[in-house]
């Protein structure tokens, strides 16, 4: 890799990092219980996107691209998985991140539905008024 | 002359850097239902993210998911405990 592509990696990178701080502010300082859900679920979105960034390789040669973890050419043989071990990425973290994603649909319900019961029980949602 | 690895990786920056101020906006914002449409952004650029990253198949999951029934779900939960925050909203 040349410094150009070692430069977009780390924009990426950091990136990923300023979300992370930005997220993590908006869960502790918001008093609004709706914004830190909206806040929690960019900052599990940013660990996922680590994950999934872990799991990456550098491009083998300028022409040819690494590839998903798909094995495509059924009738190959040996010499067709190795060609695959040689070029793709990772599975593990995407099986994992996979898992991740629908396992935080069902937090992100289950804690819309403790914050609606707040709001009826209390009539309202800011932290700082409900003492 | 520019290359495939630079169009790519060049991509995912944009897409990152994108996110960043979507994030920003999702966070700072007071209306509730704009943050939730920057969070659904947000959502977009991490799937460009994914999609370069080679991993399609988390691609496949994560649009439907962050973009689709994610916003139902907190939309729904806008409408009933109401939109601004800081009290105008709820009480």
């Amino acid at each position: 890799m040349n410094e150009f592509e070692v430069s977009l990696s780390l924009i990426v990178l950091f990136s990923l990092f300023a979300n992370t701080a930005i997220a993590l502010y908006g869960v502790f300082s918001k008093p609004n219980l709706v914004k830190k859900l909206i806040s929690m679920t960019i900052l599990s979105d940013t660990a996922n996107a680590f994950a999934i960034v872990i799991g990456y390789r550098a491009w083998p040669s300028p022409e040819e691209s690494p590839v998903p973890p798909v094995l495509t050419n059924i009738s190959g043989g040996y010499a067709a998985v190795q060609e695959l071990a040689q070029r793709s990425v990772d599975p593990l973290p995407q099986a994992l991140v996979l898992t991740a994603v629908v396992i935080g649909l069902a937090v992100t319900i289950f804690l819309a539905s403790i914050i609606l019961h707040y709001h009826r029980t209390h009539g309202t949602v800011e932290m700082v008024v409900s003492g | 002359m520019i290359e495939p690895v630079n169009v790519a990786l060049g991509l995912a920056a944009l897409s990152a850097v994108l996110s960043v101020i979507a994030t920003y906006l999702a966070v700072s914002d007071r209306d509730l239902l704009r943050a939730l449409i920057f969070s659904a952004l947000q959502s977009t650029a991490y799937a460009i993210i994914f999609l370069v990253l080679m991993a399609p198949d988390i691609v496949l999951v994560y649009v439907p998911v962050a973009v689709g029934i994610y916003p139902a779900v907190v939309l729904a939960l806008i409408k009933r405990v109401g939109r601004f925050e800081g009290g105008e909203g709820g009480e």
